[in-house]
């Protein structure tokens, strides 16, 4: 039992950055239908700045720069827009070029940075790196903790902004009918670019969060391309909540996994749960019925 | 010979390139093209039924992988073990593909992304994460293991050759027919009876097999050694992207023409800023799919062939100014032949007979519900051989719903539908129309990459029928749309757009017509005129079922009517009593309207 909740205490507060990372995605994709395959890039790239930040003499602790990273990738988020994405938005034909660009765009960003800063990992290691408590048997790591910490404040955060402000409610109302929405005067454009930079910073603030206990390299986002789609799919394509709870449930399974299998293949656990949600409930846990015609 | 030429032109460049270049590393740069111009031709047989895959390096996985393990444990020749290799995708293939080919849009993408990461994971865990090919100098050909760098680049382009004639004959056969309807529209592919979950698996079992075939040349004359995190990893999907996207994707001739363009110019950037710059092959490969995306999101091929339409055109302002052009030379009464379109599958004779002493459609106690709201509850109705039935409801009454539970777009939670005396519940949309069941939408679906030719030669080849471009010929002569058949579908006017769909749903001679809202967007005449149409096509066999709002055109035409409100049958008989029903009135009009009718 103590074994088990020593695997099942970490999954959750590692599931919380899950869901944080995935929540940005899901944003994305409920907003445009865009499946935005650099995602998992724009973390790496925040893993990066984070480094630089903490590393390259300012010394600035990684939690403490979080306001910076999700002001500097809204921005980046919302550049990346304009330049790119907005070509490639709303016809059906347009499904392909969105998969190649997208996936172009992250090629781009892991070899820029592998020429600038080559592959060798780098690490962030904050002096309470290595500090925890325990309560009762189960030790509990203090930078995990923040990371979980964090990602639950930015969750509300987040749920307030698409619930009490104006462009978080024309961002809800275009993920639900976009179309109904340009008819109630919801500049489309406009808000198809704040919710992709806000998609964006938030999976940027999820890779900040990350940064004190995982190592960096310009590779980094390929582990965490299918986690985040595990999640979001899991909690239903298009719904920032859903992918919320699937990134909980994600951390889980990979932690406590290791209670039977090596942790060289957690993964394996996370990629077949995916493929098992894909093929029963591809509408995920809490999704909608949708009618064929 | 048209087909014939661009084999031609590519054995002789390669040839030239084979004879002529010399140094090692531009053998290399050769080799490596022709090995991902393959790849790439594997990968488009799935695009061209506009399914994106990001796992196709499973495949070329198991097929590294298959033959090491066989070359290293038995001696086996790498022939047999490219062989075994090939079922073993094809079959894996079969497996990642069923279940993800009943969903549409990005969940098959989606779900392609996890396969090779699971086999990589488990291969490098509990197998070895890295395999040496054993040397056997013995037998060259046997062993593939020739001191020749040239002949690598012989047996590649044989390779290449054999792919891209497969992918030719899929394109000029149903199959190929089959995969451009599901690409544009798959829905309505359904409705016409392509069985798109078995044209799928077929194309993404060859596309499987033969990226197994890529991986043993690429193994054999340039890798050496089978690597788990390379023959597994995400770089070799984005090649077989970039080839097949920047020459044009699902487009048999698109990968020759990315490879021949990318590979040397990556291969070229690394070996003279690779040491500096370590990014740089991947750089190409990324710039490649963004400007492709933005720009010409078909690709180079589809964009050069418009530029040499636009250029041959030219000097003519119209169609009509061509002479005798190809759409008159179709619609005069010799047709071309068609002998590669003919399907191997049963031909329409063999469709059920139809039992003379029961109703073509007996619906009985059919029931839906989308989530808490029902849509439809315990609607029973028959409909004779050659009758006309009329379907009226206000909106929301379910009329289109069930016609979606007639045609297996929608299941129905309860009841049962007989079609010709034989249960076909359990029966999926493309078995339903085979069986002489056919249908129009109320809002007209079209394949829009099509001609409207194309567009009912889909159809036909969805009933097998024996010649599927003479029969729609003739059908679109018969609705009036024969000068108009190659042209493209944007180009139709509304009237014009219903008609295709009704020759469409006629090609196949049904015994059942489903048409739903067909007056929608016509004028008065071209609404008389519609049914006119249909009464020239339909054979007195086959019953009509029309969802109509417009009442007054409807009961001049069918023989009786079925009313609906809030999915329960309120009243149904000859058109004259429905209609003056006082239940049809107030669902109609609502019980204040009544209450005032009743005043007066």
């Amino acid at each position: 039992m103590v074994e088990f909740l020593q695997f099942l205490v970490p999954g959750i507060l590692i599931g919380g950055v899950y869901a944080l990372l995935a929540s940005g995605l899901g944003l994305i994709f409920g907003v445009m239908r865009v499946v935005n395959f650099a995602q998992a890039d724009f973390m790496m790239l925040a893993m990066y700045l984070s480094w630089a930040l903490f590393a390259g003499g300012f010394g600035l602790d990684p939690f403490l720069a979080v306001p910076a990273v999700f002001v500097l990738f809204l921005v980046l988020g919302m550049a990346v827009h304009w330049l790119f994405i907005r070509f490639v938005i709303g016809k059906r034909e347009n499904h392909d070029a969105q998969v190649i660009l997208t996936i172009g765009l992250g090629l781009i960003f892991q070899n820029l940075i592998l020429i600038r800063y080559s592959s060798e990992p780098r690490v962030v290691a904050p002096s309470y790196a290595n500090a925890g408590d325990f309560i009762g048997d189960i030790f509990i790591s203090r930078v995990r903790l923040y990371a979980f910490l964090l990602s639950v404040l930015v969750a509300a955060l987040l749920f307030l902004f698409l619930n009490r402000s104006r462009t978080g409610r024309a961002i809800r109302a275009a993920s639900e009918n976009w179309e109904a929405a340009t008819y109630m005067g919801i500049d489309i454009d406009r808000t198809n670019r704040i919710a992709f930079g806000v998609g964006v910073a938030l999976t940027a603030v999820g890779g900040s969060a990350l940064v004190t206990f995982q190592s960096i390299t310009p590779f980094v986002g390929f582990r965490f391309v299918v986690v985040m789609f595990a999640a979001v799919v899991l909690g239903g394509l298009g719904s920032v909540s859903g992918a919320f709870v699937g990134g909980v449930l994600i951390g889980i399974i990979q932690s406590v996994s290791q209670v039977w299998t090596s942790a060289a293949v957690k993964n394996v656990w996370v990629f077949a749960l995916f493929l098992l949600i894909l093929y029963v409930r591809p509408n995920g846990l809490f999704g909608k019925v949708q009618r064929a015609i | 010979m048209r087909r014939v030429v661009p084999f031609v032109v590519l054995i002789a460049v390669v040839a030239v390139l084979n004879g002529w270049l010399d140094q090692r590393f531009y053998v290399r740069v050769l080799t490596l093209s022709v090995v991902w111009a393959l790849a790439g031709v594997a990968w488009n047989l799935m695009a061209k039924a506009g399914q994106i895959s990001l796992g196709h390096s499973a495949f070329v996985g198991i097929g590294a992988y298959g033959f090491t393990i066989l070359l290293r444990g038995g001696g086996t020749s790498p022939w047999t073990g490219m062989a075994i290799g090939m079922g073993v995708a094809a079959a894996v293939a079969l497996v990642i593909g069923l279940p993800t080919f009943r969903l549409r849009g990005f969940y098959f993408t989606l779900a392609t992304i996890s396969f090779p990461l699971i086999m990589e994971l488990l291969v490098s865990h509990y197998g070895d994460p890295e395999l040496t090919v054993p040397f056997h100098p013995e037998s060259e050909w046997r062993f593939m293991e020739f001191s020749n760098s040239h002949t690598y680049v012989w047996v590649g382009l044989g390779m290449l050759v054999v792919a891209l004639a497969i992918s030719e004959l899929i394109d000029v056969t149903s199959f190929g027919f089959a995969l451009r309807a599901i690409r544009d529209n798959e829905v309505l592919a359904r409705a016409v009876g392509i069985r798109t979950v078995a044209w799928k698996s077929a194309a993404f079992m060859i596309s499987a097999a033969l990226s197994a075939a890529m991986a043993v040349l690429w193994v054999k004359a340039v890798l050496r050694v089978t690597v788990a995190e390379e023959v597994f990893g995400i770089t070799v999907v984005i090649v077989m992207l970039s080839v097949a996207f920047v020459g044009g994707v699902g487009q048999t001739w698109g990968p020759v023409v990315g490879a021949a363009f990318l590979i040397p110019l990556a291969m070229f950037l690394d070996d003279s800023i690779g040491e500096s710059v370590p990014g740089a092959q991947e750089l190409v490969y990324a710039a490649a799919l963004v400007l492709v995306a933005l720009l010409i999101p078909r690709g180079i091929l589809p964009a050069i062939e418009k530029g040499c339409r636009r250029l041959a055109t030219w000097p003519r302002t119209s169609l009509e100014q061509a002479g005798p052009s190809l759409l008159e030379r179709l619609a005069a009464p010799a047709p071309r032949p068609s002998p590669l379109l003919r399907m191997p599958r049963r031909p329409l004779q063999s469709r059920l007979p139809q039992p003379s002493d029961t109703p073509v459609l007996e619906v009985e106690g059919v029931a839906k519900s989308f989530g808490a709201n029902r849509v439809l509850s315990d609607v029973a109705f028959n409909v004779d051989a050659g009758r006309r039935v009329g379907i009226i409801g206000p909106n929301g009454a379910g009329k289109t719903t069930l016609f979606n539970i007639m045609t297996a777009h929608l299941r129905a939670d309860a009841g049962r539908i007989m079609f010709k005396g034989v249960q076909v519940d359990r029966m999926r949309a493309p078995r339903r129309y085979e069986l002489g069941m056919s249908r129009t939408f109320q809002v007209p679906q079209g394949f829009h990459l099509m001609s409207p030719l194309d567009n009912v030669v889909v159809a036909a080849i969805g009933a097998s029928m024996p010649d599927p471009v003479v029969a729609s010929m003739a059908m679109l002569e018969r609705v009036g749309l024969a000068g108009k058949a190659l042209g493209e579908l944007s180009a139709l006017t509304t009237a014009e757009i219903k008609s295709l769909e009704l020759a469409r749903a006629m090609v196949s001679d049904p015994d059942l017509l489903l048409l739903d809202e067909p007056l929608a967007g016509l004028n008065e005449t071209e609404r008389v005129r519609f049914f006119e149409t249909v009464d020239e096509l339909v054979s007195p066999h086959t019953a009509i079922v029309v969802i109509e709002h417009s009442v007054r055109s409807l009961i001049q035409y069918v023989e009786s009517v079925v009313a609906l409100d809030e999915g329960r049958i309120i009243a149904q008989g000859p058109p004259g009593e429905v209609v003056s029903d006082p239940r049809v009135i107030e669902a109609y009009l609502g019980s204040r309207w009544m209450e005032h009718a009743r005043d007066q």
